[in-house]
């Protein structure tokens, strides 16, 4: 079952949520929608889910061709988990899960031992069997987040959407919990399209990524894509791990601290001021630059956590900071002293002229 | 051997506090709440208790025999049954729409709901004399139909209906706003109707709040007397409520017949007290695991 949604414009007031955006999920993908907060992408979720409802005239929402639009909520069969879970307080665990059966018009409800059957099936897939009888305040977040999962696959939804899945848990049930989503997602191949706020969430689980700014779709991609290629300064910068550059681009090379970069290729106006983006592991560091394409820096920490060592540098010219990603085997082989001044090489660098945007 | 041994000594040893008052202060803050408690409501309460019973159990017995105390009773039972249900159902339908919708007017419908607690009673039935007695805006129309609403049965039912608005609405619309609209909309994704929908979620998620909202409710409906003194006129065995009643005998020297049927008003609220504290308990437990079960 595909999702679609084609010129969605939403308002809050005087302030546009989303601002004609368009974007498929095909049939059994599992896509992340990621931004940073007042983004939009949680909207759109809501709009997909139909808990809120675009502007009149305000674009379409299509399941598998079929236009939703204007169907209530109740009524698309859209699997949703919430940030913070909306579990039903007053009921246990079981009946939580059970609910969606239980409130189906009587020619379509299941009777109580298909119920049983069902709701002890998906218990058993979320692992949360022998809390059945549990109220959702006597479960961890973790717990909670699984039940809310469980709860929204009984009604064997056409579509499942999660908003911030993982936001409100800690780092390692988070782990776990990624995990045990991208392995259900292998299992049952439903279309699954989240919202994060975390870029390494969205790149570990996703088969694409969307990336919204401000109401607007900045990118869409595999997850490599994203990484490698991103399409804008925003998306550079929003995905983080990369050291920023300002210069100015001189004949589709960029100048920095007086220094020509071969840049391989310029995005944007000619002959402008210019941000370049270098990825931490793109740096070369060596005693004495070979060429003439180095800027010198001055050493001001390093560490190594496992194989991998990480390197402070402080530019000599205007003092900003570059970070440095080695192996700890060059690490060694440089034998570098804090406080000594090297040379510092781009392997591959992107240039966007300062006034581009999408 | 411990190496913070002095540590351990002070943390273990001394239940001392900051805050803690030493042990004549306690006695005496406790003891003055006491004493005044005593003197000014257990006193009284057991006064009404022996002036009723002054004469012996048959006397007070006799009292609710009178017909006129029995057309009393009846008529406090009715104005609290039309008005109950009446504020229950406007007090759940404020609440809901105050608290999960974004409406124009909404400060101006909270604001309306408080008027009640902030007018005086008296002002309130005056409304009422002003709207449809003899000299009222709409009494002329009113008597060329030969309807009668001030100085009769429909003109208590309003008072009392006004007074006790604002218990329902009042109790419900915090408790709905703490609880938001997530778990409605989530039992909407799940393809539950509006009416499931609060059947099944709404309506267990505040019952609490709404029991204690119907107690309080009750008993200002069935103890009102500034409104309904107003618009009621006083006529014995037609449209005296209980707190009427209990002034009209007084006010003619029957102590026994007044004190009696005080204590029936007295046994109300003492009965009201011990719902009220019960409910409160169970609320109390249900919002603790509400707070608990959004929390992460």
């Amino acid at each position: 079952m595909s999702i679609e949604v084609q010129h969605v414009t939403k308002r809050f007031g005087a302030f546009t949520a989303l601002d004609d955006v368009s974007l498929k999920v095909e049939t059994g993908e599992l896509v992340a929608l990621l931004g940073p907060s007042g983004s939009g992408k949680t909207t759109l979720l809501r709009i997909i889910a139909g808990l809120d409802f675009p502007e009149p005239g305000g674009g379409q929402i299509l399941y598998h061709g079929q236009d939703v639009t204007d169907l209530p909520a109740s009524q698309r069969k859209a699997g949703f988990a919430f940030q913070h879970y909306a579990l039903f307080r007053h009921l246990t665990v079981f009946e939580n899960v059970a609910f969606g059966l239980r409130v189906r018009p009587r020619a379509t409800r299941p009777d109580e031992r298909a119920i049983r059957q069902r709701v002890g099936e998906l218990l058993g897939l979320v692992q949360l069997g022998p809390l059945a009888q549990r109220l959702p305040a006597q479960l961890s977040g973790g717990q909670r987040q699984r039940v809310s999962l469980a709860r929204a696959l009984a009604v064997e939804p056409r579509v499942l959407l999660l908003d911030e899945p993982f936001g409100a848990l800690d780092a390692k049930v988070r782990k776990e919990l990624r995990r045990w989503l991208r392995h259900l997602h292998e299992e049952i191949h439903l279309t699954t399209l989240f919202v994060t706020h975390d870029q390494e969430e969205a790149l570990e689980l996703a088969s694409r990524v969307a990336i919204l700014r401000e109401g607007r779709i900045e990118q869409v991609g595999s997850p490599e894509t994203i990484y490698e290629h991103p399409a804008s300064p925003f998306v550079y910068d929003f995905l983080g791990n990369v050291n920023l550059f300002r210069g100015r681009i001189e004949q589709g090379s960029v100048r920095i601290g007086g220094v020509r970069f071969d840049a391989g290729g310029v995005i944007g106006s000619p002959e402008t001021a210019a941000l370049a983006f270098v990825r931490p592991h793109d740096i070369r560091v060596t005693r004495c630059g070979k060429g003439q394409s180095t800027l010198p820096a001055r050493v001001v920490r390093f560490h190594t956590v496992g194989p991998v060592a990480h390197l402070d540098l402080e530019r000599l010219d205007d003092r900003s900071c570059v970070s440095v990603q080695l192996s700890k085997e060059e690490l060694q082989d440089l034998s570098l002293q804090v406080g000594e001044v090297v040379q510092v090489e781009f392997r591959k660098v992107r240039v966007f002229s300062e006034d581009y945007s999408i | 051997m411990n190496p913070t041994p002095r540590l351990s000594r002070t943390e273990g040893g001394s239940r001392r506090r900051a805050t803690h008052d030493p042990r004549w202060m306690r006695a005496l803050l406790v003891g003055a709440a006491f004493l005044f408690l005593g003197l000014f409501l257990f006193v009284p309460l057991a006064s009404v208790f022996a002036h009723a019973l002054a004469k012996g159990i048959g006397p007070y017995l006799e009292t609710f025999q009178d017909p006129v105390t029995l057309s009393a009773i009846r008529l406090t039972l009715i104005a609290a049954a039309v008005a109950v249900p009446l504020n229950t159902l406007f007090g759940v339908c404020a609440a809901w729409a105050i608290a999960k919708f974004d409406f124009r007017g909404k400060q101006v419908l909270l604001t309306l709901i408080d008027l009640p607690f902030s007018v005086s009673p008296v002002i309130s039935g005056l409304i009422y004399v002003l709207l449809f007695g003899a000299q009222g805006w709409l009494g002329p129309w009113l008597a060329e139909r030969d309807l009668q609403i001030i100085f009769a049965i429909p003109g208590i039912l309003l008072a009392t209906l006004f007074v006790t608005f604002p218990f329902v609405a009042r109790e419900l619309i915090p408790l709905m706003q703490a609880q938001g609209r997530m778990e409605e909309e989530a039992a909407m994704v799940l393809g539950a109707s509006g009416w499931k929908t609060w059947w099944r979620v709404t309506l267990p998620n505040i019952k609490w709040g709404l029991l204690y909202g119907i107690i309080l409710c009750n008993a200002r409906a069935m103890g009102e007397f500034g409104a309904v003194s107003v618009v009621s006129g006083h006529i014995r065995g037609q449209t005296n409520t209980l707190p009427l009643h209990v002034e009209i005998l007084y006010n003619e020297y029957n102590a026994v017949a007044a004190f009696a049927v005080a204590s029936l008003l007295t046994l109300l609220a003492v009965l009201t007290l011990a719902l009220k504290s019960w409910v409160e308990g169970k609320q109390a437990a249900s919002l603790a695991a509400a707070s608990a079960a959004t929390s992460p």
